[in-house]
């Protein structure tokens, strides 16, 4: 963004603004879209969803307000803003009112590191990563703080299961993104969507491939097993099917969202659903390329860029244009997918929840570590590291045994883990009974 | 060892999915269930009594309103109770036409009770929206034969109301040419789902002893393992002239009465085809012709009990021979069957709990009368 409004200020109309200036500008402007595209995903998002649902369910969906329903958010968002803010009697009002801000604010910063298109992240952190899934974690804070203050046994249980699945679900996420963090060797989000560049095979670890910037991550074994593993556990992060236990309405009627009205709720919902985008889009971009496809990273080169200053800015606007549809398409791919899935499954018991976690995903993705730190051995290290033996191979040599190797890992402890997962699953009928007699009737 | 607080939940009354009114006074320790004890009469409506001030023939649409999914069983044993009171016979068209009503009935309230089970689990709505399909293909042949969708009031003493009409038989055969492959559908969909099966494997269980000795009916019974079902163990109207099984579980687990309503539907479309097989053609048999609407039974008492699509529903009359009935009991299934929710839950998770009250099968309109 720098560069643009640098290039517009003065280049295009010579005011000769000074760097700080032009920082401000870019950041301000970079804050406004940011904050504008929020909860415009948001509305969208919600109405994607009823829409996919219903045609999911044999219904229609909302169709009334505006052309097919569009506006139909627009309304809900007016009737949200139009109620009544209830706080009950002995909650703790001030906590009460702070709980949905600490819920929302989190979520609107997670913004910042998102790539759009070439050159068009916001801010490219070196901890671009790290700052993500650090920033996301503050909102189970706000999330105890709503269960606690409402004075709501149901919000209780709602913010417990909800505290409880957020920070264990944190773990195999981390762990399998720290396999592909072991691969590009950088925390920064714009490095990691470099590396994606490629035909299926990324030219960062085969030099030579034509970048068609389709060397995704999931296309290797190490990748794959982190993606599925990372999709899974963002589907607990966000709180969806089949993990929505925080606020299983058949059970705790809405969780640590019970006791708030209007648009207290609202902000909940705001963040609920942007968090879902967040999760959708950060899926896209570490194992999908995020903007990567063909054709942005040739339309990008003939555009202003560090390497290429004299370049035509209209192929950045292209570039930029086609990589936010790349971006966005995988995102909303990934959202159809968690809707789906809403679609489909029943619910996962808590404590069944955190056997999965615990027992299955983490020895996963500890497995899927061991395999990347293979990858990296085999497609990156040489005589120094006591790769020497490798090097006859070649780069293409090298890269296809890495594959072999790691695909025939990951494989095996898919297998070993799902028949011990698969095993001590079940709980049979005479622990169950003895369950049961041991209480007093 | 970390003494942790039991904390005290009233799930209900107004609830999600405690299906009607209905108060579950749960004590918890976490998540697990400490003590659970179920709260009804939030619906009574003097039902009963109602029904003493009223005519015999006046309480037949009273008893719609008893189990709202099945309102021809309900007819049924009420038209049954009165008819051995007072000593009607019913011709046999009528009795087919009884069959052909109940066992649809059995259907539709089996293809509800899985979809909100399925709901309670969790599954957002779709499960039961497959199941409200059915549903409505067979509330649009209750329509035509009674006039109304939920509250037929299609039974009278001595037959049904009317005959059926032109337009009921193809549709009839369309929808047993459908139901199969809705059966199929579900099955494929869910009976072997990982999620399902987690949740409801060895959840809820109800050993067989507990389930006789809270006298429990219906596929909840049987799912404990016991085969019992009035239509095989003492054939009221003409089900000795039907083949069929009664599917019995082997656990007692909520799986298992998933799996036992599953079949048990299969099993009512077996009886509903031999029925259009043996359908007499006769028309204007519907009803016996002698058989006086406004009773007056001899002074004495009856008890007639039918295999509801919840279990045994029964009705027990005492007449002192005027045109009301002097005292009117019903004896429903649903509130039996819920009796021993306490001992089902203890031991189980929060989230068991709705899961253990789909899987029984309630309608709070009969629980409370």
């Amino acid at each position: 963004m720098y560069d643009v409004v640098d290039y517009v200020l003065n280049t295009t109309f010579n005011l000769g603004a000074a760097g700080w200036v032009v920082s401000l500008i870019s950041y301000l402007m970079i804050a406004t879209v940011l904050f504008l595209v929020a909860p415009l995903q948001m509305l969208f998002l919600t109405y994607y969803e009823r829409r996919l649902i219903a045609r999911m369910q044999d219904r229609v969906g909302p169709n009334r307000v505006g052309p097919e329903g569009m506006f139909q958010p627009v309304a809900d968002a007016v009737k949200m803003f139009t109620k009544e803010d209830i706080i009950p009697a002995a909650a703790d009002k001030w906590v009460h009112l702070l709980a949905p801000l600490v819920v929302v604010a989190p979520t609107m910063f997670m913004f910042a590191v998102l790539p759009w298109g070439p050159g068009m992240t916001p801010i490219d952190m070196h901890i671009g990563l790290l700052f993500f899934f650090a920033v996301s974690s503050i909102s189970a804070v706000g999330l105890m703080m709503a269960g606690w203050a409402s004075y709501n046994k149901f919000s209780l249980l709602g913010a417990m299961r909800a505290v409880a699945q957020m920070v264990s679900y944190e773990i195999p996420a981390m762990l399998s993104l720290l396999a592909i963090v072991m691969i590009t060797g950088s925390l920064s989000i714009v490095d990691i969507v470099q590396w994606q560049g490629g035909l299926f095979i990324s030219s960062s670890d085969v030099a030579g491939v034509p970048n068609w910037g389709l060397g995704w991550f999931v296309f290797n074994p190490v990748g794959f097993l982190a993606f599925a593993a990372f999709f899974i556990a963002a589907l607990a992060e966000g709180e969806r099917t089949p993990f929505d236990i925080p606020e299983a309405d058949s059970e705790i009627v809405a969780g640590y969202m019970t006791e708030y009205s209007g648009m207290k709720f609202g902000l909940f919902f705001l963040a609920q659903y942007v968090l879902n985008f967040l999760l959708c889009a950060i899926t896209a971009v570490i194992f999908f390329g995020a903007w990567q496809g063909p054709g942005v990273n040739e339309l990008y080169a003939l555009g202003i860029t560090p390497d290429n200053p004299d370049g035509n800015g209209w192929f950045n606007v292209l570039a930029g244009v086609l990589g936010a549809f790349y971006f966005l398409f995988k995102t909303y791919a990934f959202f159809f997918v968690m809707v789906w899935i809403r679609g489909a499954f029943p619910r996962l018991r808590v404590d069944q929840l955190m056997d999965f976690g615990w027992k299955y995903l983490i020895p996963l993705t500890l497995v899927n570590v061991f395999s990347a730190a293979i990858w990296v051995g085999f497609n990156n290290w040489g005589a120094n590291e006591g790769f020497g033996f490798a090097e006859p191979l070649g780069d293409l040599g090298r890269w296809a045994v890495a594959f072999v190797l790691t695909l025939a890992i990951n494989i095996a402890a898919y297998i070993v883990m799902t028949r011990i997962y698969g095993e001590t699953r079940r709980v049979t009928f005479d622990e169950q009974l003895a369950d049961t007699a041991g209480l007093p009737s | 060892m970390i003494k942790t607080e039991e904390l005290q939940i009233n799930i209900g009354p107004q609830h999600p999915s405690t299906h009607g009114v209905f108060r579950m006074l749960v004590t918890v320790d976490g998540e697990t269930i400490v003590d659970l004890v179920p709260v009804f009469g939030y619906l009574h409506r003097n039902h009963e009594q109602i029904a003493e001030v009223n005519t015999y023939l006046q309480n037949m649409p009273y008893t719609d309103r008893l189990d709202y999914f099945n309102s021809m069983a309900n007819n049924q044993a009420y038209a049954m109770v009165v008819e051995k009171l007072v000593g009607i016979e019913v011709p046999e068209r009528a009795e087919y036409l009884r069959v052909l009503m109940v066992e649809l009935t059995r259907i539709l309230n089996h293809a509800g009770a899985l979809g909100f089970l399925i709901n309670d689990m969790g599954a957002w709505q779709t499960p039961l929206a497959f199941g409200m399909r059915e549903r409505e293909k067979i509330l649009d042949l209750f329509e035509m034969a009674s006039g109304a969708r939920m509250m037929c009031n299609y039974f009278r003493f001595g037959g049904v109301v009317r005959d059926l009409p032109p337009a009921f038989m193809p549709l009839l055969k369309d929808l047993l040419v459908a139901l199969p492959a809705f059966f199929d559908e579900f099955e494929r969909l869910l009976c072997e789902n990982e999620i399902l099966l987690q949740r409801s494997e060895g959840v809820g269980v109800l050993p067989k002893d507990l389930a006789i000795s809270y006298s429990v009916t219906g596929p909840v019974l049987r799912a404990s393992g016991i085969p019992y079902d009035i239509r095989k163990a003492e054939p009221y109207s003409i089900y000795d002239r039907f083949d069929f099984d009664v599917p019995v579980g082997s656990v007692g687990d909520v799986y298992d009465r998933f799996l036992v309503r599953v079949e048990e539907m299969r099993q009512s479309l077996r009886i509903i085809e031999q029925v259009l097989e043996q359908l007499p053609d006769a028309e204007g048999d519907h009803i016996n012709p002698k058989a006086k609407q406004n009773v007056r039974p001899p002074v004495g008492d009856a008890y007639a009990r039918i295999e509801s699509p919840k279990g045994e529903l029964g009705f027990y009359l005492v007449s002192d021979g005027s045109e009301k009935p002097y005292r009117y009991k019903v004896r429903a299934p649903s509130f039996i069957n819920l009796t021993p929710l306490g001992d089902m839950c203890r031991g189980y998770k929060v989230a068991d709990v709705v899961v253990i009250l789909g899987s029984i099968d309630i309608v709070m309109g009969e629980v409370d009368r």
